[in-house]
């Protein structure tokens, strides 16, 4: 039984190794092989997603940055795998905790910032003040938007984790009452959580695409 | 790889084999594979399918591992056994994943037999469009070189008209000569005519001269041979005769 709400999302780990966290890369195993000329089902529905992406993100990146679609594509599969595979029942679910969202979110906003302030000052400061803004306004407007930059790694990390914590509450809370109830309130909850569970892959897949969107912007933003 | 290959049957495992020496040996592969018995049936190796499943995901092997002692019941009645011995001894215990588990199986199953098979179809369209435009290539080579192979033959029939043609010229020229020479025979002829021609009329003018030559001579003699005495008897004659007409 859960000691806490929250306990469900302990890396509970054995031989004091914290092996949970090689859940992380079960996504790998779900990527198909691409041996052969002629692709299987599988492979072609990855290379139909993949390609999708691949235009969503290029027109956001411009095509002077070749390439770039590649990272952030990487990185939608990673957190989408993670996201949908920690739905299945005992796989632990890694984008529901900051340690994992926050260093995929912060060491990628870290580096566009550098590279824009290294490469880009000029470009750097005049974004802290948007077009037509009133000159009594300005100063207000550095901070604000100094803010908004400096929470924007923590704001994409806090969203897909409390996205992930949310949904999983929610299925652990409905699963818990499970061992009470009678056969047919128990179809009902099975009905409920079926329910939930397409709007918690539903919501897999847009958290990870919104992060992978939101780093692609914002790597927009430095050149 | 390798302990995948260990999984496979005999003729799998040697197509395998053959596709592993191709990418070591420098040679194209019908020599690697020349090495069996029949070197045709190894041909090249292609994806395999996943092999026959029950119930969605159980392999069709762990049934027949169980068909030979238990009969076809066996396995069912070894999996419910087995699952009631883990429920029962609380080795598995149904907390809230076990529900969420529940529903998931249920979503899954649902879902693949609601969506699996417009989805399967749409992709398979896509595989057989990619194969399609891949056999493309080879298929209008294919055609091109058949292409060829008629536009040869066809030079090959039109070389054959060629040589009736020839002999066609070949005759029109023999007729062409035989016409020149017979026109060179004519205009030898008619030169050789024209000269005996020239002759001719050279010795009729020539003639013609000495007769008039002849004529001249004649006359100038007789009149040479006429006295004045004669002119006037015959003038007095013409007189006479012409008093006596007067009269």
């Amino acid at each position: 039984m859960m000691t806490n709400l929250f306990s469900s999302f302990d890396p509970t780990a054995s031989f004091n190794m914290s092996l949970n966290w090689l859940s992380i890369f079960l996504g790998l195993f779900f990527i198909p092989p691409a041996y052969w000329l002629i692709p299987s089902r599988h492979l072609w529905l990855w290379y139909k997603i993949i390609i999708t992406l691949h235009y969503e993100f290029k027109t956001l990146i411009g095509n002077e940055k070749k390439g770039s679609t590649l990272m952030m594509i990487s990185l939608f599969s990673m957190i989408m795998f993670n996201n949908i595979l920690g739905l299945c029942p005992y796989i632990f679910t890694s984008t529901s905790h900051l340690v994992m969202t926050l260093s995929l979110a912060l060491p990628m906003w870290f580096s566009f910032m550098i590279y824009g302030w290294l490469n880009n000052s000029t470009h750097m400061f005049a974004h802290l003040v948007p077009q037509g803004t009133p000159n009594i306004l300005m100063p207000f407007m550095v901070i604000i938007e100094t803010i908004s930059n400096i929470i924007r790694p923590g704001t994409l990390a806090i969203r897909l984790a409390a996205n992930m914590i949310a949904g999983h509450l929610l299925m652990t809370l409905l699963g818990n009452t499970g061992p009470n109830l009678t056969l047919i309130v128990l179809n009902i909850l099975l009905i409920l959580q079926i329910l939930l569970l397409i709007l918690e892959s539903a919501v897999a897949i847009i958290q990870s695409y919104v992060f992978a969107i939101l780093s692609t912007l914002y790597s927009s933003e430095i050149h | 790889m390798l302990s995948r290959a260990s999984l496979l049957s005999g003729q799998q495992f040697k197509n395998l084999l053959a596709l592993s020496a191709r990418a070591a040996a420098t040679s194209p592969v019908s020599s690697a594979a020349a090495g069996s018995a029949d070197s045709s049936a190894v041909g090249r190796p292609a994806r395999q399918e996943p092999g026959k499943v029950r119930l969605g995901f159980l392999p069709e092997e762990w049934f027949t591992f169980f068909y030979k002692k238990t009969g076809v019941t066996g396995p069912y009645t070894f999996a419910v056994a087995l699952s009631t011995y883990l429920v029962s001894k609380e080795i598995y215990v149904m907390e809230h994943e076990y529900y969420s588990g529940l529903s998931l199986l249920i979503l899954c199953i649902v879902g693949v037999q609601k969506l699996g098979p417009a989805i399967a179809k749409t992709l398979d369209k896509g595989i057989d469009e990619y194969e399609a435009q891949w056999n493309e290539g080879r298929a209008s080579e294919t055609n091109a070189l058949q292409a060829q192979i008629k536009n040869e033959e066809q030079l090959q029939w039109s070389a054959e008209g060629q040589t009736m043609l020839i002999d066609a010229k070949r005759e029109n020229v023999a007729l062409q000569l035989e016409a020149a020479y017979r026109a060179r025979v004519q205009n030898v002829y008619q030169e050789v005519k024209k000269r005996l021609d020239y002759q001719v009329e050279i010795l009729n003018i020539e003639n013609r001269i000495n007769q008039r030559n002849l004529v001249d001579w004649v006359v100038t003699k007789v009149r040479s041979s006429i006295t004045p005495d004669q002119d006037k008897q015959n003038i007095d004659k013409c007189i006479a005769d012409l008093g006596a007409l007067a009269k």
